[in-house]
């Protein structure tokens, strides 16, 4: 594998149509769990090979299985269950889980897919894992005496599951904290419980966080105890290298260039310049590049599209550069 | 004192009862059914939300906001100007709303409300209130492609929706509200929004409401007294904002959240009675709302409905025990 500027992706890929028709299907008990099963596998496949042929370098397994990446553990923790339908915008809504007793770890819940997701390709897939504090606020919270026991006790339950894909062979580990960075009081509570989730474990650990205001909660944000953070930088123009920069980073990035949101594909040129940006102040080894976020609403021929012109760009700016 | 709502409330239920709402969106994608079928539902959706309040207690209600696919756009997409763009994550919560974009001068064309207002004021059992998001709060979260500042955003949207409320004063409802989530954020922009508050209350007689929450006030309950406001909504579940109401002018009526919106977890009966009557304290009973912190729409309908049960219980304990 090449040494710097690996290419990868968020986590999320849309389901096909095919497998999100299974998905209402088993909802409705029109089609087994057996028949669901197989059609999730198949789509899994599918999305290694796209990520294959787009030449990507460190894989994601695609979540065809989870509904949505609070929802699937809600589903499966014990002490957590899902619960009422809440309006998330316009007509779609979600059932927000709910923490009703104390949570539990009688795992593993991700291991079974990461080891099939491996077993289809020699490159690495990462291990996907939603962190302890986004997987407490994006709940309805009725048991623990406090936000901050119920925080710590989900980090204890997270860490079963990062121990267990660790121990299962994977090589990166993703815990995604999107909702740490929009309340600014309790950046200190989800580092700390990401210290619970990340103590001793060696393989590398990465965090997701989007949808913030970074720029002033930067210091307090980048003591999240992890390898790398991955940030979207697209959206909002690089403008987050300037402060990473200037207050100093010493962390891996991933360098979110894409934005996930618009069906308008970047020019090569565009991404190649977002690259250069953060080249100027951090070694190629130091840098993955990959989408703003996950592309779980985008069709996989515009998340290919997209992929496509991120991957040519980095192919020239490793040439330019002379990197490996 | 009047038991009341902050604005929306869940527009589907969970099962057994049907998500009518949600089919009839869907079935209007696949083409199975018209927009007007589709607005027949809203109107009865919107019925049934009006009597679960009034069921539960609540004395002075509101449409729901059936028909609203956020709190930006049912407003800002109807104003001239102004453009529909993708989604953003509204402040802290998990729900989403689409930023409009300003791309030419803000301008009022039609009545945006008055149609639902009067429907729902003629289908209730009980009085309804209007409630518009303010200027300053869809200022800040549209995208400014157009103004050259984000006062002359805020001034373009207060002219604007200075004209929707007095479209709709000419219906005659008991108070006009405005809800200013926005300026709890950035509390250094009080002053500013005075200014953009006396624009929006020009020439507007009757009693107007504003409603803060998702963080303490601060001086933007002063500079809503100064622009004119007539009533002052805050969140009372958030420690020290009652104080900081008395230690400031003395709203002529104060609307207090005393009951949290964002959790399932049911209040005590007893801790909501003493919220309601710190709030009388303060205010005096006569010139006092009461209601949830925030609009109800961040809990499923069944839970909703419980807590303003229960949030209606702790205002009944407190009447008692004022007599
Ligand atoms: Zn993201």
């Amino acid at each position: 594998m090449s040494k710097g500027l690996l290419t990868t992706s968020v986590g999320s890929f849309g389901k096909p149509p095919y497998l999100a028709k299974a998905r209402s299907d088993h909802a409705a008990g029109r089609i087994s769990a057996e028949d669901l099963d197989k059609l999730t596998r198949q789509a899994t496949q599918e999305i290694i090979d796209l990520q294959v042929e787009l030449g990507l370098d460190i894989l994601v397994h695609g979540e065809m299985e989870r509904g949505d990446m609070v929802a699937y553990f809600a589903e499966h923790f014990p002490g957590m269950s899902i619960g009422g339908l809440v309006r998330s915008y316009g007509n779609r809504y979600y059932h927000k889980p709910v923490i009703h007793n104390e949570l539990r770890w009688d795992g593993p819940y991700t291991v079974d897919m990461w080891k099939y997701a491996q077993s289809l390709t020699d490159r690495p897939v990462k291990g996907m894992l939603t962190g302890p504090y986004t997987m407490v606020d994006w709940a309805f919270e009725e048991y623990y005496p406090s936000r901050r026991d119920a925080v710590l006790a989900m980090a204890r339950v997270v860490r079963e599951e990062t121990l267990a894909l660790q121990d299962a062979g994977a090589r990166y580990i993703q815990i995604d904290e999107p909702a740490a960075s929009v309340r600014f009081d309790d950046i200190d509570l989800a580092a700390e419980a990401m210290g619970i989730v990340t103590e001793g474990v060696t393989a590398k650990t990465i965090t997701h966080i989007c949808y913030g205001d970074f720029a002033p909660v930067y210091d307090q944000l980048i003591r999240i105890p992890v390898d790398q953070f991955d940030l979207e930088m697209a959206n909002s123009g690089y403008d987050l290298l300037d402060v990473m920069r200037e207050k100093g980073f010493d962390k891996e990035v991933g360098l979110g260039v894409l934005d996930v949101h618009t069906h308008k594909v970047e020019t090569v040129e565009e991404v190649v310049a977002g690259i250069k940006r953060a080249l100027e102040f951090m070694p190629p080894e130091r840098i993955y590049v990959d989408p703003d976020c996950g592309l779980k609403t985008r069709t996989w021929e515009e998340s290919a599209d997209k992929i496509r012109v991120m991957v040519e760009a980095v192919r020239r700016v490793k040439a330019e550069y002379a990197i490996e | 004192m009047l038991v009341t709502v902050v604005g929306n409330y869940p527009k589907i239920p969970n099962l057994p009862r049907p998500a009518r709402l949600r089919n009839a969106f869907a079935r209007l994608d696949r083409g199975q059914i018209t927009p007007e079928e589709l607005a027949k539902v809203e109107d009865e959706v919107t019925i049934e939300v009006l009597k679960e309040q009034a069921d539960a207690g609540v004395e002075l209600l509101t449409d729901g906001q059936v028909r609203w696919f956020d709190e930006q756009t049912y407003i800002a997409g109807k104003l001239g100007g102004v453009e529909i763009n993708g989604l953003i994550r509204f402040f802290d919560t998990n729900t989403y709303y689409r930023e409009p974009i300003i791309n030419g001068p803000v301008a009022w064309r039609e009545p945006i409300l008055i149609r639902d207002y009067a429907f729902a004021r003629d289908n209730a059992s009980r009085p309804v209130k209007p409630v518009l998001t303010g200027p300053y709060t869809l200022a800040r979260l549209c995208r400014n492609d157009h103004y050259s500042s984000f006062e002359d955003v805020a001034f373009g949207l207060a002219e604007a929706l200075n004209a929707e409320a007095k479209a709709l004063a000419a219906e005659d409802p008991p108070l006009i509200q405005f809800n200013e989530p926005a300026i709890t954020r950035h509390p250094e922009d009080a002053r500013l929004a005075e200014s953009i508050w006396r624009r929006l209350l020009s020439g507007l007689s009757g009693e107007t409401a504003v409603s803060f929450y998702f963080g303490p006030p601060g001086d933007a309950v002063a500079a809503a007294l100064n622009a004119g406001f007539t009533t002052v909504g805050v969140d009372t579940t958030i420690p020290g904002v009652l104080d900081a109401i008395a230690a400031g002018p003395k709203p002529p009526k104060l609307a207090a959240g005393i009951m949290d919106s964002r959790t399932t977890r049911l209040e005590d009966v007893d801790v909501l009675a003493g919220h309601v009557e710190a709030a009388a304290a303060l205010a005096g009973s006569d010139n006092l709302y009461v209601n949830p912190n925030i609009g109800l729409e961040f809990l499923p309908r069944e839970q909703a409905q419980a807590k303003l049960v229960r949030l209606v219980e702790g205002v009944n304990k407190a009447r008692g025990g004022a007599k």
